[in-house]
């Protein structure tokens, strides 16, 4: 056997679940087929029989309950609090009932009994998302019959361990939470199962849809699972191990720095006060946004319900902006409309020579008005329910004219919503994304027409330096601190100055703490960035003073090449830590 | 006794949270309430019963309630279809 092959038998692939690593023992999770016979009762004995029941599903809804107190994610709190109803269900209470006191059935074979009918229906039914529920009420049933027989479930060794299983019940999941493993490998299960979505809540690498079963897991010490690009790794090399503690490390490391920031007043250390926004695609890096200090999310990229969801429509949008508006708190949401394009296509497009400098943002919104109307629709109607909280962000403008029909698209959308007398924000801020230097160039013109404008450093430096920034042959000129980015984004600082236009940048610089500094120095300090950087630039910027930022700002603006620039920020950085 | 027609306007349908909304509403009024679809009758307070319709969004049902307070629970049932199942 080559060692190609060892390799290739050692990793297993699967879908990704739950992001993270874990590094752990192997535990297969087995499950025993629950069989009950139906055997009978004596006359005369199922009153006793029908107490004895009750007393028992009394008791496994206190334990339901119990876990429904430990846990403080609202997600698993209604998945018990469903669970409990299963077990109040009326209609299954009164079949078992039936069945001892009419049939004369031992209680155990009521309840295997009366859950099948139900169990059989919904396996039957061929709806997919019924087949996910069909395991959880197989659980139910199992755990009430374990009960009944006086099985003690086996104590699961879970502690940092990589748990096997075909597939898990929400309850399952939420016990094995508990029991601190090192991440889950499920060969069943989808990506909207209840054990997907707890498992992303509370924090556990997990890879679904992966045929463990041929390679006998318990065969190897130890399994390093990804939940980001979804691979297990049996019996990693020593080198594998070590890069993982490092992992580890730094994962710990970020985690008690972000804690110890977010907490921090957003000032620096004279006393300015700065914004820092989180760049926001899924509702699941919601909750590190408020844990990390964000003051809500200055970039809402709405690209992916596009693309991923089927059955697309103004409510699904709706939804998902609520989500993210509640989740916010009192802090402003500014919703980026569809960036498709680009790099970003949806399958059915016809490829196109230059992507980059193709039909993308609004440019495929306005030839795609209904679209377009679509979503102002959703996104105004969100906004009735958050008033003052909701801007729209428009990608890709490049011609004045594009902002006024945008505009004028907006308008007929408000227009119809007031016949239908439908609620929504009337003075909902209408941005522009700066990130096309044409339109930087006529930044005065363009300030004049909207509420705010937003800098897509990203963009912007793959348009200022005319590189794209996916070929490879020419990365190393793909440079977002290049001198002609600086000017150009301080010509936009100084053009919103003058008019007193709110302005914001978001995009990779924002997330780089030294580029932080020089924006600081520059006049703008409202940054979006991703939700991890967010400790490390806040950091930055509350232990400096703005006399350092804006000395840094000049000397950058002043500079004729990157490797100047460059050289500027490592000797900047290297002078401000001498003085601390 | 009183009946009404509603229809399923939530993308999901019918499935494990809003049936579960459904029966914590049902369960707080007296009256009995059934619901009927395809010539399916179920309890609306049986979670199992409510899971077994498949209703998809589009789906169109009877809910008949019947009790000392079924103006009332009629009018929080209904008004749960209404307004996709959204609690506040």
């Amino acid at each position: 056997m080559s060692t190609k092959d060892t390799i290739k038998q050692r990793t297993l692939l699967g879908t990704p679940g739950a992001g993270g690593r874990g590094l752990g023992r192997p535990v297969v999770l087995n499950r025993e087929k629950t069989v009950v016979k139906p055997e009978k009762i004596e006359k005369g004995e199922e009153e006793n029989e029908l107490r004895f029941i009750n007393r028992e599903i009394d008791e496994l809804k206190k334990e339901f309950y119990d876990l429904k107190l430990v846990s403080n994610e609202r997600d698993v709190e209604e998945v018990i609090e469903s669970q409990i109803q299963v077990l109040d269900d009326p209609e299954l209470r009164e079949k078992i009932r039936e069945m001892i006191e009419e049939q004369h059935y031992k209680a155990i074979y009521a309840v295997f009994s009366s859950f099948n009918d139900y169990i059989q229906i919904l396996e039957n039914s061929g709806a997919k998302w019924l087949n996910d529920r069909t395991v959880d009420i197989i659980s139910i049933r199992d755990q009430l019959i374990d009960l009944i027989r006086n099985h003690q479930p086996r104590e699961l060794d879970a502690d940092n361990a990589v748990i096997f299983a075909v597939e898990l019940s929400p309850t399952e999941m939420v016990k094995l939470s508990k029991l601190n493993p090192a991440g889950i490998v499920s060969q069943k299960g989808g990506l909207t199962s209840h054990m997907v979505i707890l498992a992303q809540s509370l924090g556990i690498p997990c890879v679904i849809g992966a045929d463990w079963h041929l390679i006998k897991p318990e065969r190897f010490e130890s399994v390093l699972i990804d939940g980001d690009v979804g691979s297990v790794l049996f019996d990693p090399t020593d080198k594998i191990i070590d890069e993982f503690e490092e992992y580890q490390q730094n994962q710990y490391r970020k985690e008690k720095l972000a804690l110890k920031w977010a907490e921090e007043e957003n000032k620096t250390r004279c006393g300015k006060s700065f914004t820092i926004r989180g760049n926001i695609e899924f509702v699941n890096e919601l909750p590190r946004l408020s844990t990390r200090g964000a003051s809500g999310v200055g970039l809402l990229r709405t690209e992916t319900i596009l693309f991923e969801s089927k059955d697309f429509d103004v409510q699904t949008q709706i939804e998902f902006y609520r989500q993210v508006a509640q989740a916010s708190g009192d802090h402003p949401v500014i919703i980026r409309l569809f960036d498709a394009g680009g790099d970003k296509l949806p399958d059915n497009h016809e490829e196109e020579h230059n992507p980059f400098l193709g039909w993308r943002g609004i440019r495929m919104l306005l030839d795609s008005p209904d679209l377009l109307r679509q979503q102002y629709e959703a996104i105004l109607k969100v906004s009735a329910e958050f008033p003052g909280r909701i801007k729209i962000l428009v990608p890709m403008i490049s011609h004045i004219e594009q902002i006024n029909r945008s505009k004028e698209i907006l308008k007929e959308v408000k227009n119809k919503l007031s016949k239908e007398k439908v609620l929504f924000d009337d003075t909902i801020p209408f941005g522009i994304m700066i990130e096309v230097p044409g339109i930087a160039l006529m930044a005065s013109e363009a300030a004049d027409m909207v509420d705010f404008f937003s800098i897509g450093t990203n963009d912007l430096t793959q348009y200022m330096l005319a590189v794209d920034r996916g070929n490879g042959k020419i990365s190393s000129l793909y440079q977002p601190g290049h001198p002609s980015v600086w000017r150009i984004i301080n010509r936009v600082i100084k053009v919103c100055r003058d008019k007193d236009l709110p302005l914001s940048v978001c995009g990779e610089m924002a997330s780089n703490p030294l580029y932080a500094a020089c924006f600081m120095g520059m006049g703008l300090n409202d940054l979006s960035m991703t939700t991890n950087s967010i400790p490390a630039v806040k950091s930055m910027l509350c232990t400096h003073d703005m006399s350092e930022f804006r000395q840094l700002a000049w000397s950058v603006l002043k500079a004729k090449t990157y490797t100047e620039v460059e050289l500027l920020f490592t000797e900047w950085q290297k002078k401000v830590e001498l003085q601390q | 006794m009183i009946k009404k027609k509603v229809k399923v306007l939530n993308e999901a349908g019918l499935h494990a949270r809003p049936s579960s909304i459904l029966v914590k509403t049902a369960s707080q009024f007296k009256s009995d309430l059934f619901i009927e679809m395809y010539g399916y009758r179920i309890n609306g307070k049986s979670i199992l019963g409510l899971m077994t319709l498949a209703a998809e969004k589009g789906s169109e049902m009877e809910l008949i309630m019947d009790g000392p307070d079924e103006e009332e629970a009629m009018e929080a049932v209904t008004e749960l279809f209404e307004n996709k199942f959204k609690t506040a």
